[in-house]
């Protein structure tokens, strides 16, 4: 098949599970953020915990198609922290404002148009930010399996277990 | 209780966008959004200035991959925004009223209702967005959802700076309500 309509089929589905689960909902962005709807993390800590497993299994029959980003410490944090923000203050993240403004939330729609700003000042920034945030203390495209030198199955089940036991048995809601 | 719900609860969502994961990197490579912002404003500058785009280290990175055009990555984010498009016609009516509209009850109770500055902060936190992920190298779903999931160091860091930032930075916002 076309990997073009591939592409097209697993974000259709990517974009339905995104919208039918809540995840476009600023209530429950900034709920988790207060650390009072546990709606979020715990659909996060299930969709990792799951995906870890799927991987390791997928990686062990020598079927996996990897994407390991590289660990440029600066870069990585300072990019988190400003990420951080803006997701606090739009209550989106890149991927559910395309499913926002698909609903036709035109706050949703505001933050895709800022994020094409975002990324194009990036993109005019990128040499000197290359020089001063992303070549130095760049340790590569390395696993926490390969940091450490052990098998990744010990990491895979157990990372695996403890998301969804957080999901399932830990986190809580907490309302006043 | 039901109005607080969503359409499907967070384990089926979590456990299917797992599942998700999983198909798309056996089938091509894991899922990633952010990048896309990128190729379309390098599809953009190029269409108007192919000088400048093509003299962008950045945008000719992301721009001349797929010849300046669309490719993989791109369809999945168009694939976002149509099952979004076609989920949300289907099932509105299953929606929470909360979660309806452009003006978010819960921002309006302590901003106001003033559309224009609800407008303002989702513009400019999509510019820290997308700043943001670039230079980090990822979002949610490339680096935390996938990333995490391929146990990349780089992306435990992105996980912990951004929630970190991101917790105090709604604290501070919602500090009045707590």
């Amino acid at each position: 098949m076309n990997t073009l309509l591939i592409g097209f089929l697993i974000g259709g589905a990517f974009g339905a599970i995104l919208y039918m689960g809540g995840a476009t909902s600023y209530r429950r962005i900034l709920g988790t953020l207060l650390l009072k709807d546990m709606w979020i993390i715990k659909l996060m800590c299930t969709a990792i915990g799951v995906g870890t497993l799927g991987i390791y299994l997928l990686d062990l029959g020598g079927l996996a198609n990897l994407s390991i980003k590289p660990a440029y410490l600066g870069g990585v944090a300072l990019g988190g922290v400003i990420f951080g923000i803006g997701w606090a203050v739009s209550g989106y993240c890149p991927g559910t404002c395309v499913v926002g403004a698909a609903e036709g939330k035109f706050d949703a729609i505001f933050t895709v148009v800022g994020g094409l700003v975002g990324a194009l000042i990036f993109a005019f920034m990128f040499p000197t930010l290359e020089a001063w945030l992303i070549e130095p203390f760049n340790f590569g495209a390395v696993t926490i399996q390969e940091l450490i030198g052990i098998n990744a199955v010990y990491l895979a089940v157990p990372f695996s277990l403890l998301l969804l036991s957080m999901a399932f048995f830990i986190l809580k809601d907490r309302y006043e | 209780m039901k109005q607080n719900e969503a359409i499907i609860s967070w384990k089926i969502a979590g456990l299917a966008l797992g599942l998700l994961l999983t198909l798309a990197t056996f089938l091509v490579k894991p899922l990633g959004v952010s990048a896309q912002f990128v190729v379309t404003d390098a599809i953009a500058v190029h269409a108007v200035a192919p000088a400048a785009a093509e003299n962008n280290a950045y945008l000719a990175k992301y721009g001349a991959k797929d010849g300046w055009s669309i490719g993989y990555g791109w369809m999945l984010v168009v694939g976002m925004f149509a099952g979004g498009f076609i989920t949300s016609r289907l099932l509105r009516a299953k929606q929470p009223e909360a979660d309806k509209g452009s003006m978010p009850p819960m921002w309006a109770a302590v901003f106001g209702d003033s559309r224009k500055k609800r407008f303002i902060a989702a513009f400019f936190g999509g510019v820290l967005l997308l700043f943001g992920a670039r230079l980090a190298g990822g979002c949610t779903s490339g680096h935390m959802i996938s990333g995490m999931s391929q146990l990349a160091l780089s992306s435990f860091v992105f996980g912990v700076f951004t929630f970190g930032a991101a917790i105090l930075a709604a604290h501070i916002l919602y500090r009045k309500r707590g």
